[in-house]
């Protein structure tokens, strides 16, 4: 095949390598960092289903119903259950008010139980829960009931024998507030211990995990049908830390994408009109020879589908590699491993390759379908290469492909909108130097004259240029923006301090006995809290029972009983977002989320039910709250004028460390009914996701700022050409090596440096476009961007522009002349 | 001696749109070349030589009157057509040699069969390039090349595509009076071998000399056509 045959020809020449490599990085870039953001999410939900001990869980008031089982069975699905009732637990020495879990032995179905032979131990993990007749009790229970490993508790009608000490129970972590120490149970010895009785609270869970067809294929079918009590449970709507931090980071790596989308655009558009241009006279030579029009279409369009199917397997088996190299030294940082790839994520890379080609590559190519045979006489008859109709072609395709990338609008849109503010400042800029030097050189001699024609091409051509490098330079200080505001945020949120322990229940005379032995110990308590237990009944003077209905779509705020407390100052994880806040006001400060789910506004009235007596009060200022922050924090903050007449437990949190851990445990056996809960895991998992993600988009980061230097690169030597002719010219000449050098150091130094400043400046705009409206942080200016700019603009140019350069320098001016 | 027309045109006028007006290349020419003949045309720079040859090459279509190539009117067809009766009757060698710069000497010869889809396309070429003296350089690209041995690879292919009418804008200009010699030369030798043809452009006296007739062009129009006898 004569195509074939060309090809294998060209590629001795380097244009068709160059495009070659620009397709292979774009779809190695893409898939790359595709895949291995699919790894980063399967671990994420891996890591969070260990938090919700299955891939999904339905948990209700009432029992598990048939229905629901078999269903699941019929969906292949694995099926754990769990009961969580509060039970007295008796020993010989006393007796203990505990939190109870009765599971299936194949409970948990994801993650697993830590369990400890020494009291307070750290604890190792088991995979099953308790056999029949065992009971795991934790350290804090054992110690309150005076019992230790191999003794006997009695549950309700049956005796147990202690058999571990419960570390974490991996289910349970998720749940606010426990009300007593715990125990774990077979859900066989259930029934014997008769404590379940008609009217105990009592909530049963059914743990399902399988494939993720068979869940989505439950999900589509329970959630229309969840009765009154029954709620679906899925690893995203687990911990909040958790979630913010891995949609950040999902974001991030979007918009990572999303750049590296962009880049490889302007590498295929650069290579595409390289190629392009060396071809002109070329494809007019063939055509004197006799090839016809539909001919050189063809030999064109099946030289590019070879090119495509090439660079795209290429770049495939590229991408691949790259991510499970990023994955690798990840393993190696953080000793986790990511799960493998999934094959069917690459036809994202492929739909890059063929977008790429269709939106960069093919427009400019098929210029050359029309160019006359006659430019091989006239080489005035050369085809326009730059239009505006390309231009518009590139960017809807670049943007078509962000779409499909990202699967939004939003992100695409900030990114365009940025390109073209570059775009449209470089213009500007670009229209006044000309005309600048229009002023300058009028009336000059004709020899000025003839120098600004020739100016003035170079212009355009070194605005084009400047525009490359500063779209470049722009995407690689929006991602190092966005990676170190991302960074700093999660660092303040969570820091290492963060309190560990929720401590309730806890009467106001023993508020400060417990401050002191925290003090004591030098642990950390925060703000003590009242806490007094209340229901809102009615919404601006209307039964609430009666405004919602239909169960499941019940608002949290009015789903339960709340817990209230009164506060003169804002916590210093809350913010007033409206109205007024203080000792003073006579009204209810409510969360924002809450508000918002019923739509409630400064000045409605919520009608509350405490210890049987009725308030109405006004909402006099909303607050939002960092639930993250692993503080005490409240829906509703009540005035104390009202709430003090109600007898109040206190709450707080601490952190301990690990030093402090059993003496503070033991401290607190003397207050058997104050309860405690370790949050500590669910802190150390965010934790460990926050650091995994911070190391996975540091690399991700190095990686596309690298494939921005090959950009870079590619860009200078597209205008190579006109600069070798002129080097060499200017040699022959007679000119010096020095000279040469130096012109072109200021060239590129200034290119560089320009780039670097309005490359800062949009992207300290397009920073506070993705802070405010993606990544929904607070916007913050980047000084350290506009020194970044404009240093590494000048610097990795000039050097780029004199390496590439280089053959000016050292080759023969007649060689040089005669390849041209 | 033959009377068989090569090319004839008929009111031949080309005008082309420029920023500012309309330009008229080319006025009304009308004229003919018989098969067989050498035709030189000369002329001042700007005075449409190159334009004329282009639009009797079939390279480009006039604005205005007929171009008929062995009896196909060019203006009546598509660029399709055209480039068909390029491959089978014409053949063409430039001033700047235009070689792919891609492809050997050897590659080079071979393109014109290729296109064709001629299987005998590279013994061919090997053939013609020993005609040109260049049997040892087959494997040379362009660069490696010196302008007169590109001109004669040149030469080579134009004569590979058998053409019955070979077209040279200015085939000397870039060369020294030796590789000039030498190039024309050739052209006249296979000329006279094959029977082709041979239209050229040429600002070299001696060269217009050697060619059977000479077409003087000024501003657009034919001033004078001189025969040899
Ligand atoms: N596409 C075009 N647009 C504008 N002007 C053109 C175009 N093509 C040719 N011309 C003009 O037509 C005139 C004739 O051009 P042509 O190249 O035919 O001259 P020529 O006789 O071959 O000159 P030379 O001996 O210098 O090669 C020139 O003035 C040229 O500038
Ligand atoms: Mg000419």
């Amino acid at each position: 095949m004569l195509a074939v045959k060309l090809l294998i020809r060209e590629i001795r020449n380097g244009d068709v390598l160059t495009l070659l490599f620009a397709l292979i990085l774009s779809v190695s870039t893409v898939t790359g960092i595709d895949l291995f953001v699919d790894r980063l999410q399967t671990s994420f939900t891996i890591q969070s289903a260990t938090l919700l001990a299955a891939d999904r869980v339905v948990r209700s008031n009432t029992a598990i119903t048939n229905e629901r089982m078999e269903y699941a069975k019929e969906q292949g699905l694995e099926t754990a259950q769990k009961t969580s009732f509060s039970s007295m637990v008796f020993s010989n020495e006393g007796l203990q008010l505990s939190q109870l879990s009765a599971v299936t032995g194949n409970y948990p179905l994801r993650g697993s139980y830590l369990v400890d032979d020494d009291l307070f131990g750290a604890g190792y993990s088991v995979e099953d829960g308790p056999s029949e007749g065992d009971i795991w009790v934790s350290s804090r229970l054992a110690s309150l009931l005076g019992v230790g490993i191999g003794d006997a508790v009695q549950v309700g009608e049956t005796d147990l024998t202690i058999r571990h000490y419960l570390v974490r129970d991996p289910g349970s972590t998720g749940s606010a507030f426990a009300i007593a120490p715990r125990a774990v149970i077979n859900q066989d010895d259930l029934l014997k211990t008769q404590v379940i009785q008609p009217g105990s609270r009592v909530r049963y869970s059914l743990l399902l995990a399988g494939n993720e067809d068979a869940l989505n294929q439950y999900e589509a079918w329970i959630t229309p049908n969840l009765e009154k009590g029954e709620r679906w449970r899925t690893p995203k709507s687990g911990g909040q830390g958790i979630n913010s931090a891995i949609e950040r980071a999902e974001s991030f790596l979007l918009l990572a994408g999303t750049l590296a989308v962009v880049m490889s655009g302007v590498a295929m558009a650069l290579a595409s009109s390289r190629y392009v241009r060396r071809h002109l006279t070329q494809v007019a030579v063939i055509k004197t020879l006799g090839a016809t029009p539909k001919k050189i279409a063809q030999l064109l369009l099946s030289q590019l589908a070879i090119i495509f199917l090439v660079g795209t397997g290429l770049g495939l088996l590229l991408g691949w590699l790259i991510q499970e190299v990023i994955a690798l030294s990840l393993a190696s940082l953080l000793s986790t491993v990511l799960p493998a790839a999934s094959i069917s994520n690459l036809w994202l890379g492929m739909v890059t390759g063929l977008m790429s080609l269709f939106a960069f590559c093919l427009p400019l190519l098929m210029r050359l379908f029309d160019v006359s045979p006659l430019t091989v006489l006239h080489p005035a008859g050369k085809v326009q290469l730059k239009s505006l109709q390309l231009y518009i072609i590139a960017l809807t395709g670049m943007y078509l492909l962000m779409v499909v990338y990202t699967g939004g609008l939003l992100l695409p849109s900030i990114m365009i909108a940025a390109i073209f503010m570059v775009a449209v400042a470089i213009g500007i800029i670009g229209y006044g130097l000309f005309k600048l030097g229009r002023v300058l050189t009028s009336g000059a001699v004709s020899g000025w004259q003839i120098g600004l024609a020739s100016l003035h091409r170079r212009l355009m051509g070194n605005l084009f240029q400047l525009l490359v490098f500063t779209l470049i330079i722009m995407l690689g200080l929006i991602l190092i923006g966005v990676k170190s505001s991302l960074i700093s945020d999660w660092q303040r949120q969570l820091p290492v301090d963060a309190p560990n322990h929720y401590l309730f229940n806890v009467q106001e005379g023993e508020v400060k006995q417990i401050s002191d032995i925290a003090d004591n110990l030098q642990i950390p308590v925060s703000e003590w809290y009242p806490m007094v237990r209340g229901r809102v009944v009615q919404i601006n003077g209307q039964d609430a029972d009666l405004l919602y209905t239909s169960d499941d779509k019940e608002p949290e705020l009015l789903s339960r009983e709340m817990n209230l407390t009164w506060s003169n100052e804002l916590a210093e994880d809350n913010v007033l977002l409206e109205g007024e806040f203080g000792g003073n006001v006579n009204g209810l400060s409510i969360e924002e989320e809450v508000a918002k789910e019923i739509g409630l506004k400064i000045g409605d009235t919520l009608g509350v039910k405490i210890g049987g007596l009725d308030y109405q009060l006004p909402i006099t200022s909303i607050r939002s709250v960092d639930w993250s922050s692993m503080r005490p924090n409240f829906y509703l903050i009540l005035p104390q004028s009202i709430l003090s007449d109600f007898p109040a437990n206190y709450v707080s949190s601490v952190f301990i460390d690990k030093d402090n851990v059993q003496s503070f445990y033991k401290k607190m056996a003397d207050f058997p009914t104050v309860s405690m809960l370790n949050v500590g895991d669910l802190i150390q998992q965010i934790q460990l996701i926050i650091a995994q993600v911070s190391q996975a988009i540091q690399l991700v980061l190095f990686f596309i700022l690298s494939s921005a230097v090959l950009v870079l690169n590619a860009s200078v030597r597209a205008s190579l050409d006109e600069r070798l002719e002129e080097g060499a010219l200017l040699r022959t000449l007679g000119a010096s090596k020095t000279l040469i050098r130096q012109s072109m150091l200021v060239e590129f130094g200034f290119l560089g440096f320009s780039a670097g400043v309005i490359g800062a400046l949009a992207a300290e705009l397009s920073l506070f476009g993705l802070q405010v409206f993606v990544f929904e942080l607070a916007p913050s200016f980047h000084p350290l961007m506009w020194f970044l700019g404009p240093m590494t603009g000048f610097v990795v140019v000039s050097i780029i522009g004199l390496y590439a350069g280089k053959s000016v320098l050292t080759v023969p001016p007649m060689r040089m002349l005669r390849s041209l | 001696m033959k009377t068989n027309l090569a090319i004839k045109t008929q009111n031949l006028t080309h005008t082309v749109k420029t920023a500012a007006d309309d330009l008229t290349i080319l006025n009304d020419i009308s004229m003919s070349i018989e098969e067989g003949e050498s035709v030189a045309i000369v002329g001042a720079s700007g005075s449409g030589k190159s334009t004329l040859l282009g639009l009797i090459a079939g390279l480009d279509v006039c604005s205005d009157g007929d171009v008929l190539l062995y009896g196909h009117n060019l203006s009546k067809l598509d660029e399709e057509k055209r480039a068909d009766l390029r491959g089978q009757y014409v053949g063409f060698v430039f001033q700047s040699f235009h070689l792919l710069p891609s492809l050997t000497a050897l590659e080079n010869v071979m393109l014109p069969g290729e296109l064709k889809g001629d299987k005998d396309a590279k013994r061919k070429a090997t053939e013609f390039l020993e005609q040109v003296g260049l049997e040892h350089r087959l494997q040379h690209y362009p660069r490696q090349l010196s302008g007169g041995e590109q001109q004669r690879v040149a030469v080579a292919r134009a004569f590979a595509s058998s053409p019955k009418v070979l077209f040279a804008d200015e085939p000397t200009g870039n060369l020294d009076s030796e590789n000039g010699k030498m190039v024309t030369d050739l052209l006249f030798g296979l000329n006279e071998k094959q029977g082709t043809t041979l239209v050229l452009v040429t600002h070299d006296a001696s060269l217009a000399q050697r060619c059977s007739r000479q077409i003087m062009m000024s501003s657009g129009k034919i001033i004078e056509s001189l025969g040899k006898e």
